[in-house]
């Protein structure tokens, strides 16, 4: 008697619907190196969240980097554990500030190209026709122009110029240009499996129940092409990163900060000389993100694209 | 057939031709009948002879490019349903007239629960709050048999069988309570038993709210068991039209009759079954004249089969054939053509 209630209890209990995003995530969480390099990932968003929080309560320690901590060209000893560079500045402190920077830079561009991207690869692989052409016109004669040049012109016209009230300046410059330049790689992978995906019967069916267009795109497509998205993100981060690294480092981004391209500009001519440690706080900084975010966005691409789907 | 005061829906010379890159696909051609209300129609027919494309353009669902409704109307409850517009399909679309597909394997959406699809499919047509609208999916659930609707309604399409997806594509279908319900093959991915249990449950259904069904199948069984009109489409065109009871006890086209022997039945002891000889043509490049004349046992002798399209021909009241021997004993036209000869 008691079994059989027993029974009909546990009947009661809700199942729980596992969505395809929580069995990614829980395969996710089985590999170690992923999840290490996660972590990785997130003591970086911290440093940069705090330099910003400490910049706008306008705490001292790390936005004040300009100020000397020591002699000239101490080498990394206890007071200043990278060392300091010419001006005697704590080298440290310039890491942890070209931190923000970086991400703040990388995570807006990325933002950007997919807020650009997504919706015009969505457009072209679902409307097709004369909207396809266009769509494909654009981003097909952006990506025939040299990547680094393109950001430099973006970046060389975008600088200076107040838009609606608005100065860009230094970092913004760089991510306005960044976005604006390289959303075309996200746009098209948008669109390819957009194309393949219209033509799949829950597209049919929800046509047949009346859905309009807009509404079968942003209901029901793009929530299927998500996991690319949040692949290309990862991955494309990474690469905005350099990006940010590569325009500071020509003398097109911050000028007055320190981020980690500029820093690797002004420890060029330090090198030669023997004082590697900027040059090696700067480098390694960049080291470390980028294989965290590269082995993260491969395990990522691993466990929510169906397709590549090992375990 | 019956007085166009209980027709529901009306096709009269529907014809929808696709231009591919290879040439034109005259996938249907000509095609008319009627469907009238509370009654279930059954279009039969071999695998691309257009029972498909007549019902994605009843709900003109016709992708162009290539696809196009190139001649003919459409009336549902005498509304005309070439000439409305867009905004008004898609509010015919799911609410008046339904559709349920073949594969319920991949006609769900795999990314959001069912309960989730229900719910919009409600919401779209009807202005509901979230509560009422999962009230109604719960609901419409419990009618097409789900046990348990209230856990069921929280998963997603990948913890459930076939069977119970296409109860939930039925439900999907059922909940705005549409007059007429196309069903492309509903039961053909699934295996025997669950076709019996969702062919019952679309009868029951039907009973319970007089509603019309466009029942699209291969299958003769499921034509004898659930279909009150039968359409048999062969090559594009209507090669039949007929009650069920008429269809089955005296067909009169040489192609219905080729199917009903090809039949295996109970109780006859044969080593091999009945087959029509030669293929289905290609789309492509459809024969001349009759379409079935090279399959035919009088036609592919018969210079008018082979040259004149035969019309529908009304035989008896409500049975329709396009056959220029209609009528008439086959084997009696073979010996007389041989005489000719």
């Amino acid at each position: 008697m008691t079994d059989s209630i027993q029974t009909t209890k546990n009947l009661q209990k809700p199942i729980k619907g596992r969505s395809l995003w929580i069995d990614a995530i829980g395969r996710l969480r089985k590999r170690k190196l992923a999840m290490i390099c996660f972590g990785i990932i997130l003591f970086y968003v911290f440093i940069a969240c705090y330099v910003q929080v400490a910049e706008w309560t306008g705490s001292s320690w790390p936005t004040n980097w300009d100020e000397s901590t020591g002699q000239k060209y101490e080498s990394p000893n206890a007071q200043n554990i990278f060392g300091t560079d010419i001006f005697g500045y704590s080298i440290l402190r310039k890491v942890l500030y070209g931190t923000k920077i970086s991400l703040q830079v990388a995570f807006f561009a990325s933002i950007l190209s997919i807020l650009i991207g997504v919706p015009m690869g969505a457009a072209a692989g679902y409307f097709g026709g004369f909207i396809d052409d266009v769509i494909v016109w654009i981003y097909s004669t952006l990506s025939s122009i040299p990547y680094i040049l393109l950001i430099l012109a973006f970046a060389l016209v975008l600088k200076d110029k107040t838009p609606f009230g608005f100065k860009l300046a230094g970092a913004t410059t760089v991510y306005l240009a960044i976005g604006l330049t390289s959303w075309v790689g996200i746009c098209r992978l948008i669109r390819g499996e957009i194309l393949k995906r219209k033509e799949s019967e829950y597209v049919l069916a929800a046509r047949a129940m009346g859905c309009s267009g807009g509404r079968i795109i942003f209901k029901h497509l793009l929530p299927n092409t998500f996991h690319i998205v949040i692949i290309t993100f990862s991955l494309r981060f990474m690469s905005f990163i350099h990006a940010e690294v590569i325009l500071s480092f020509l003398g097109l981004g911050e000028k007055d900060k320190p981020s980690w391209g500029a820093m690797i500009d002004s420890a060029r001519l330090d090198l030669p000389k023997g004082y590697w440690w900027e040059m090696t706080a700067a480098t390694l900084a960049i080291l470390i993100i980028s294989l965290a975010l590269n082995i993260f966005g491969d395990a990522l691409r691993d466990c929510l694209d169906p397709k590549l789907r090992t375990d | 057939m019956t007085d166009t005061h209980h027709t529901l829906l009306s096709i009269r010379n529907l014809s929808t031709h696709f231009y591919t890159e290879q040439g034109l696909v005259k996938a249907v051609q000509d095609v008319s009948f009627d469907i009238p209300a509370g009654r279930t129609l059954a279009v039969v027919g071999e695998s691309g002879c257009g029972k498909s494309v007549t019902a994605l353009s009843v709900m003109r669902l016709i992708p162009w490019p290539p696809g196009k409704i190139v001649a003919g109307q459409i009336l549902f409850e005498g509304e005309p349903l070439l000439d409305a517009s867009e905004n008004r399909m898609r509010e015919i679309r799911g609410n008046d007239i339904a559709m349920i597909f073949q594969e319920p394997m991949t006609s769900l959406n795999p990314v959001f629960t069912v309960g989730n699809q229900i719910v919009e499919a409600v919401k779209l047509h009807q202005k509901k709050s979230g509560d009422e609208a999962r009230a109604i999916a719960v609901e419409v659930m419990r009618k097409v048999g789900i046990a348990d609707p209230q856990r069921r309604v929280d998963e997603y399409p990948h913890q459930m069988s076939g069977g119970m997806r296409q109860r939930v594509m039925i439900a999907m279908a059922l909940c705005c309570d549409p007059k007429l319900l196309i069903a492309d093959e509903p039961t053909t991915a699934l295996d025997v038993t669950i076709q019996a249990q969702i062919l019952e449950l679309l009868r029951d259904l039907q009973k319970k709210r007089n509603m019309s069904i466009m029942l699209i199948t291969h299958d003769l069984g499921v034509v004898a068991e659930n279909a009150d009109d039968v359409v048999v489409m062969y090559a594009s065109r209507i090669a039949e039209t007929a009650t069920a009871q008429q269809l089955f006890e005296k067909p009169l086209h040489p192609y219905t009759k080729g199917l009903l022997k090809s039949l295996p039945r109970l109780g006859e002891k044969k080593e091999r079954l009945d087959v029509i000889g030669g293929n289905v043509p290609s789309p492509l490049n459809f024969p001349a004249g009759c379409k079935f004349h090279p399959r035919c046992p009088i036609g592919c002798n018969d210079k008018r089969c082979q040259t004149d399209e035969p019309p529908l021909k009304e035989m008896v009241a409500g049975h329709c054939v396009a056959c220029w021997y209609a009528g008439q004993d086959i084997e009696k036209s073979k010996d007389a053509l041989k005489h000719n000869e």
